[in-house]
């Protein structure tokens, strides 16, 4: 435990120089995504970037709460619901324009993570992540079961989003996916930030301080109550933002899809296996899960797996792989989750950094938390 | 009335098989601190063995659990030593992730060989009824109940009056002290994660002629089970068993005379309000 | 990080579709996996059956399949790529009504032909989408068809609702509370519950204090098998047990005969019904696949033949398949099927449903009595053995 807490004056005295580096990275990286819808015709693409996009902004979502603040909510699909179906409503029902309801919904998630902070915060470790299922589940019955106001199991199907104008000028008719992408790119960047932020900042420090030692920062003057809250409202706001996002992308939400615990897994899959508590590990983990989830639903590994040879297509079992290899996606989900808990604490973002550190001699690396509380088993 | 009690029957008996589930789970959970969110994919396991048993070797469910106790116990003892063994130590959060996507794994591999249709084990007493005075009990969920309730018997005098049992009460109130009076904690984590298995395994075996089998029926379970165990107190075995009948009774009156829709919304909000009014359990000691 | 990215989109773009270029592409979307994928392999077989069809046919297409997991959001993925990647001429499928949804919407803005074979919802059809046509009768059928063969065979007066808290499930019960009001039953019990609870005997009990002249059920599989071996413990005996389609019309269901005699369902298809090439579909089906065809199936086959004539006709060109699938008129084992506009659906298919009873563990027809062919359906539950 010493060890993570001495990782903070390291990164206080981190020289200026790596971070106006990394700055000038995600600038250039940012600039070329700005680009590619200019370069870039097939829709598909958009599409698979438009979900990456989202990925990372659920993921470094999550990250504010769970990685900075080491509350591991196993609910968060309460949120993302809550701003889904929020947004949606006000546009079906009321006609108010999305971009007038996605502050609705941002109030909306507010008040639910106040609520859900007060009662589950009094709860820590396991028993908080038990109490987060639960509520967002009691979230969940509630819409599957309050016909009236969110149609019940039958969900939400968005007819058409009223073109965006600008004193008179339209700015957008909502038809292509440039305007998704876009906002997409937007609230990744945004979200990114909100990490980088809250990683820097003395209100990150209290979250960090929190997740190490709750007892020992709360005799430090710290109210861990207070801070957590806070750590959840950033945390819910920006899910909720996303979830509206994801609603208006897609033009159906149900009680299911947008506020199930499948949704609340994969939210917490993607920063693990990037790398929980780091800026790029959700960026990480999208960059991994997204593409080979498609890649998998295409069936691109089996035809990998014969075009390199390895296998023969008309073998057993290359005839059993093509058959069943494209359904197995959360089958592999499931593995790289126990691979990188047991192998790479860190995720794939610590485990490649504590490999370029081996590599160049003159830096130490800093080890991971699992292994110095691992105990002996702990990391083989 | 007879409604009422008719709806309290119901519960009591489908409670019994909750109870076993949960006792699994908070074996578990008191021998290790851990938190096994693929314990209801253990129960589809179960589940699937007596389908394979049933269908292949034309045995009896309610016997088949001869077979399948010990099977699920080498399945429990496998996930210890190869996996949980080695998170002991962890944050808490890894143990939850690596349990999660262990259930992830067993599932789709069970969809992967068995593909995910529905299973429905008829058997000949598959739909017969005992009547009891003006009420209809089910014959297969009466035997089972019967056996649940042979079998908890069974393990509490196991871990009162044996040594091992003994040793295993030891290791889950303080893993350290135990381990300096000389208990192999590894052996006793090893055969709590077994148990554990088996009970699971065994719940799913007893229900299997009555309900129905399919590779994501696990996530019923878990759920459950995590109440079950909150409600009785974690780590506590009697607590469990009676979680594991509240929360059957509580379904079966939430849903004649509110909303059968409505009944796991009452579980849940059960849930939370011992979870902050008795962190501790109704019959656990307080540790938290 | 870059590189990493473009490398798998590299992957995703180079390798398949240049493969071979044979016949006229057609999309397929289905659920393969994931929670529908049960009722997905019944379409999966059905198309199966009419690529082997068609090839003795010589009409030549390529098929794409693509598996949507049950999840609208996936479905999306599969559309996209299927309209501006893949080419094709036109898609069949998804199975699910939450897919078919977002999906419509897609074929609609690229333009492509889409054939939905076996989703229910009402709306799919009621957006005025000059791009997408429906096979099957939407889900107020399912009811209406049921009420109205009851209602000829007896007098009941009240009715109980018991469902499935799913999209399928809650649509079909909201029609059937409408027709029942028009047809003067009264709904006495309103019963949701969440697929996957073990028991269902307190709902039960409650409907069984209610003595419903009808009890009315909505379900997969699975749970209708629970929810009627319930009800015989239970000892529930209203007039008729009344299943809306899914679950109460497979094989499974009618194989259990202690439990399955005498349950009138309503359904898209069967095997003795009067269309051409209906019962040879089944022999076929059951032939192949070793299994009785479900109605799915029958549906995704006709959906397939149709979707493959007019485009290998047209020469995969979209604006000309969409027009010919307008103004064409087929007759297959689905009946006569033209894609028209009335009562706000546009380029539906006027799909007469029917109701068949499970007789000895057999399936019969029994209404509307053109394609009943004499048989009686009987009427009222005599009560349990």
């Amino acid at each position: 435990m010493a060890i993570r807490v001495n990782d903070l004056p390291r990164a206080l005295t981190r020289s200026r120089r790596s971070t106006l580096f990394s700055f000038a990275a995600v600038a250039a990286v940012a600039l070329v995504l700005l680009l590619v819808p200019r370069a870039v015709q097939s829709p598909y693409l958009l599409h698979v970037m438009i979900l990456f996009f989202l990925a990372v902004s659920m993921g470094e979502s999550w990250n504010v709460i769970g990685g900075y603040t080491g509350q591991y909510s196993l609910g968060h699909a309460a949120y993302f619901g809550t701003g889904a179906y929020t947004t949606l409503m006000l546009l079906q029902y009321r006609h108010i324009a999305p971009w007038w309801g996605a502050w609705a919904a941002v109030g909306a998630a507010l008040v639910v993570a106040l609520v859900i902070g007060s009662i589950c915060f009094r709860l820590r470790g396991p028993y908080f992540t038990l109490a987060s299922i639960a509520v967002a589940e009691i979230i969940r019955l509630i819409a599957l079961n309050w016909k009236p106001v969110t149609n019940g199991a039958e969900g939400i199907l968005l007819m058409d989003i009223p073109p965006l104008k600008i004193g008179g000028m339209l700015v957008t008719d909502w038809l292509s996916k440039a305007p998704f992408y876009y906002i997409g790119l937007v609230l990744a960047l945004v979200t990114l930030l909100v990490n980088y932020l809250v990683g820097r900042s003395k209100l990150g420090y209290c979250f960090q301080a929190i997740r190490e030692d709750q007892d020992a920062a709360h005799s430090l003057g710290i109210n861990p109550a207070f801070y957590k809250n806070v750590a959840l409202a950033i945390s819910a706001v920006f899910t909720a933002l996303t979830g509206a996002f994801y609603g208006l992308y897609i033009g159906f939400i149900d009680p299911h899809t947008v506020l199930g615990i499948d949704l609340s897994v994969e939210m917490v899959l993607i920063c693990i296996i990037g790398g929980i508590g780091t800026n790029l590990g959700p960026v990480v983990g999208a960059l991994v899960l997204v593409p080979l989830s498609e890649a998998l639903r295409a069936n691109l590994l089996a035809r990998l797996l014969f075009s390199a040879g390895l296998l023969d297509e008309t073998s057993r079992a290359g005839a059993f792989l093509k058959e069943n290899l494209a359904h197995a996606h959360v089958l592999i989900y499931g593995i790289l989750v126990v691979l990188v808990i047991l192998f790479m604490p860190d995720g794939v973002l610590g485990f490649a950094k504590k490999l370029l550190a081996r590599r160049s001699p003159g830096r130490v690396p800093s080890p991971s938390p699992g292994a110095v509380l691992g105990g002996p088993d702990a990391n083989p | 009335m007879i409604v009422f009690l008719q709806s309290v029957l119901s519960g009591v008996l489908i409670g019994g098989v909750y109870a076993l589930v949960g006792i699994g789970l908070t074996i578990i959970f008191g021998v290790m601190r851990v938190i096994n969110f693929a314990h209801g994919e253990l129960v589809m396991i179960g589940m699937y063995l007596t389908w394979i048993i049933f269908t292949g070797l034309a045995i009896d469910p309610f016997v088949s659990i001869l077979i399948s106790i010990p099977a699920m116990f080498a399945v429990g003892a496998l996930i210890q030593k190869t996996l949980i063994n080695r998170v002991l130590g962890a944050l808490p959060e890894n143990q939850i992730l690596l349990t999660v996507g262990l259930g992830l794994v067993l599932s789709n591999l069970v969809m992967l060989f068995f593909t995910s249709d529905y299973r429905i084990l008829t058997t000949s007493y598959s739909s017969s009824t005992l009547r009891l005075a003006g009420l209809s009990v089910s014959t297969p969920l009466a035997i089972s109940f019967a056996i649940t309730s042979a079998i908890t018997a069974l393990l509490y005098w196991f871990l009162l009056k044996t040594d091992t049992g003994q040793g295993i009460r030891a290791t889950a109130q303080d893993r350290d002290a135990a381990q300096l009076m000389g208990i192999n904690v590894k052996r006793m984590s090893l055969l709590a994660f077994g148990i554990g298995a088996a009970l699971a395994g065994t719940a799913g075996a007893l229900i299997s002629p009555t309900y129905y089998i399919f590779p994501q029926v696990g996530g019923v379970f878990t759920l459950k089970a995590f109440v079950i165990v909150v409600l009785g107190g974690m780590g506590s075995v009697l607590g469990a068993t009676l979680g594991g009948v509240i929360i059957g009774v509580t379904e079966s009156l939430a849903a004649v005379y509110i909303s059968a829709g409505m009944k796991e919304l009452f579980v849940y909000v059960l849930f939370l309000i011992v979870l902050l009014f008795r962190p501790a359990g109704l019959l656990g000691r307080s540790r938290v | 990080m870059k590189t990493f990215l473009t490398a798998a989109i590299v992957l995703g773009l180079g390798l398949p579709s240049a493969a071979r270029a044979e016949g006229v592409k057609i999309g397929i979307i289905n659920s393969m996996t994931g929670p529908e994928a049960p009722i997905g392999e019944s379409l999966t077989n059905g198309i199966k059956l009419a690529q082997d069809d068609l090839a003795k046919k010589n009409i030549k297409v390529e098929l794409i399949w693509e598996d949507d997991t049950g999840k609208p959001q996936v479905a999306m993925s599969a559309i996209e790529k299927l309209a501006t990647r893949d080419n094709v001429a036109g898609v069949v499928g998804p199975y699910t009504s939450a897919s078919a949804n977002a999906v419509a919407k897609q074929a609609q803005r690229y333009k492509v032909p889409l054939l939905v074979p076996v989703a229910a919802k009402e709306d799919i059809t009621r957006q005025g989408y000059e791009w997408v046509f429906r096979l099957n009768a939407p889900a107020n059928v399912y009811a209406q068809v049921l009420l109205d063969a009851v209602t000829q065979l007896g007098k009941p007066k009240t009715m109980a609702l018991i469902y499935e808290n799913t999209d399928f499930g809650t649509s079909t019960a909201n029609t059937a509370k409408e027709y029942a009001d028009k047809k003067g039953i009264k709904v006495v019990a309103d019963e949701s519950y969440s697929k996957g609870s073990p028991d269902y005997r307190s709902t039960l009990t409650k409907v069984k204090a209610l003595s419903p002249d009808l009890v009315f059920m909505v379900s997969y599989v699975a749970d209708a098998i629970l929810l009627m071996r319930q009800a015989r413990e239970m000892g529930l005996k209203p007039q008729a047990f009344l299943g809306g389609g899914a679950g109460f019309t497979t094989a499974q269901f009618a194989s259990e005969k202690d439990i399955s005699n005498q349950v009138l369902t309503s359904t898209q298809w069967t095997d003795d019904v009067p269309w051409p090439g209906a019962k040879d579909f089944a022999t076929r089906y059951k032939a192949k696949f070793n299994k009785e065809p479900p109605y799915h199936a029958a549906c995704a086959y006709a959906a397939m033949m149709i979707m493959a004539e007019v485009a290998s006709k047209q020469g995969g060109d979209r604006e000309k398949v969409r027009s010919a699938l307008a103004s064409g008129s087929w007759n297959g084992i689905m009946g006569d099927v033209k894609f028209e506009s009335y009562e706000g659906y546009a380029n539906q298919n006027r799909h007469p449903m029917l109701v068949q009873q499970i007789q000895d563990g057999k399936y019969v027809t029994v209404f509307p009595d053109k394609f009943a062919g004499g048989k009686k359906a009987s009427y009222p539950f005599p009560g349990w053995k």
